[in-house]
């Protein structure tokens, strides 16, 4: 089973203002992707943060009583909670709304790495052009977008990378083969960060970092994502058949500019969960793994090493190397795809202990260090000069004629995964092999008549009572392909639904 | 491609993500940028006009 999809939360400003409301910001910019009336459809039935992968439902989340507190400020605007959150359905399947006061964009959900990395791109691209529309109503270019993890003052905003695995796995078995590979997976996708910060208690200056998010991993295992921020996020909310399924959710990643760094993140740790599942991932557990992502994030030599349990240490590249061979010898000529993984995962690791300089434009924190140092020896500055903190955020806005990333790419100095028409097309077409792409073509070719949408469902409207396409166990592609040409052929969706339903009772 | 949808219903073939290095590389893979700093006269320039004091003002919510 491979399936896997990217929210990204981003930072969102507006410099005209003394005071923003970061509410109406976000609101306003998801809103500005429209042409139309915001129409209510998102059906949050699916969404409940408290059930726990461990086999309970905690009572509250940490972050229970801010959210409390704003949603009293709330009430006393003049949206209701669904006009807030903006919740829209993009035409390639994709989600783009309101969450937190942030705008996020998940994409639909992927199959094959090359997938995953064109429709992330095509969320930037996608915000980026709601900013533009939103300048246009403003009449300046005040609201920018960033595509990062950080505001330099202890508030942190997230990048999870989603995995569907089947449920017959144990957690315990996810977490320790997991919990040391994530540890060490900020080598390979840490987007990079200037200076150290705690969880809304300040910044500090003069240091350079692999990752954005380590400063705020707090526990080991958490439900929470807002506050005691954990490595191995226990959210139970599998948005598939929970009888069958989970859905891995992860908080600890950063949000990557590099697209290598994008594909690198995501296919090590579906490597690492097919070894889980074979019951062939190492076995190296850490004496402290909360204080280990942070030491090996703040040690951009790579030679930092972490205890473990049991006695002995390991550096982030040594955890990373008993992965990588632990994977080339149980999965080596699986597919395409995987042997492309551990190609680039070995090389990756090879050149990072030999000539990182090689890895410039493909891993982000190897990028924005090469970038920084070259700046501040061209300025002659030091690293608690409060300007490359700012030179490390614009390295993630996402306006291509500002951001410093696409800076680079734009000289081309960044390797590319994908084609400028690649990203186009995904950004009205979904996926055709994975249910993200029949939710997108639900909206395209079904619009008027959808009642409610979310992950698992489209519930429509036509007949004498609402019908629902159940899309819970819907992940062969075959059979994806099969319902995409129903629909595309049906001249309702009620239609549709009762000619899907014939060809499912055939198949009985 | 569907001319009224847009659906592909085609499973596309599985196109292997790297574009191949050259033999002389080593382990394959991608290729390193071609130059060993930023362009000066436009990446640098587009550095410079970051406002050194932009970080500091930058706030946002906890997000998840």
């Amino acid at each position: 089973m491979r399936l896997f999809g990217i929210e990204t939360e981003y930072g969102i400003t507006r410099d005209d203002l003394e005071v923003v409301d970061p509410v109406v910001e976000s609101m306003e910019l998801v809103r500005a992707h429209l042409t139309g009336a915001f129409e209510k459809t998102w059906d949050y039935s699916g969404e409940d943060p408290h059930e726990d992968a461990r086999g309970f439902r905690v009572s509250g989340l940490q972050q229970d009583q801010e959210e409390e507190e704003f949603a009293k400020v709330d009430a006393h605007r003049p949206f209701s909670f669904h006009e807030m959150k903006s919740d829209l359905v993009l035409p390639n399947g994709a989600r783009f709304y309101n969450d937190h006061t942030h705008p996020e964009y998940s994409t639909p959900e992927c199959r094959t790495l090359r997938d995953l990395v064109t429709y992330d791109r095509a969320g930037e691209r996608t915000l980026h052009q709601a900013a533009q529309r939103r300048n246009r109503t403003l009449g300046g270019p005040h609201v920018q977008l960033y595509k990062n993890n950080t505001d330099f003052h202890g508030h942190s905003y997230g990048c999870h990378d989603n995995y569907l695995v089947p449920r017959s796995i144990p957690f315990t078995a996810m977490v320790a083969g997991l919990v040391p590979f994530l540890v060490s997976r900020q080598l390979i996708a840490g987007a990079g960060k200037v200076g150290i910060e705690t969880q809304e208690g300040g910044f500090r200056a003069g240091h350079y970092q692999l990752s954005q998010r380590a400063d705020f991993m707090e526990t080991e295992l958490s439900v929470d994502t807002m506050h005691n921020r954990p490595i191995l996020n226990t959210r139970d909310e599998p948005h598939a058949d929970r009888a069958k399924y989970r859905r891995l959710h992860l908080i600890i990643g950063d949000a990557n500019m590099c697209e290598y760094a994008t594909a690198l993140k995501v296919g090590t740790t579906r490597i690492v969960l097919d070894l889980i599942e074979r019951g062939a991932a190492p076995q190296c557990e850490l004496e402290n793994p909360v204080a280990a992502v942070k030491e090996l994030s703040r040690d951009t030599d790579l030679k930092a090493v972490v205890r473990r349990k049991g006695g002995g240490t390991v550096s982030g590249l040594e955890l990373q190397e008993t992965y990588v061979l632990a994977a080339d010898k149980a999965l080596a000529g699986s597919d395409a795809e995987t042997d492309w993984v551990l190609r680039e995962w070995a090389r990756t690791l090879n050149l990072l202990s030999s000539d990182r300089s090689q890895l410039v434009g493909q891993l982000d924190w190897v990028t924005k260090l090469w970038l920084l140092e070259t700046f501040a020896r061209e300025e002659r500055i030091g690293w608690d000069d409060p300007w490359l903190a700012s030179l490390d955020l614009e390295y993630h806005n996402i306006d291509p004629d500002r951001g410093l990333f696409f800076g680079l790419e734009s000289e081309g100095k960044v390797f590319r995964l994908t084609t400028d028409a690649d990203i186009q097309r995904a950004m009205t077409v979904g996926p055709c092999d994975t249910r993200g792409g029949i939710r997108g073509l639900c909206v395209r070719r079904f619009r008027e008549q959808i009642q409610s949408i979310q992950w698992e469902r489209v519930k429509f409207t036509g007949g004498i009572l609402p019908k629902t396409l159940d899309m819970s166990d819907l992940f062969e592609p075959a059979e994806v392909q099969e319902l995409a040409a129903v629909l595309e052929n049906a001249s309702s969706p009620i239609d549709a639904l009762r000619a899907w339903g014939q060809r499912k009772e055939q198949w009985r | 491609m569907n001319s009224i949808t847009g659906f592909d219903r085609k499973e596309r073939p599985f196109d292997p993500m790297p574009k191949p290095t050259s033999p002389s590389e080593e382990g394959g893979g991608p290729k390193r940028p071609e130059t060993g700093s930023p362009d000066k006269d436009n990446l640098l320039k587009r550095m410079r006009k970051v406002d050194p004091k932009q970080a500091e003002r930058y706030r946002q919510r906890t997000g998840q």
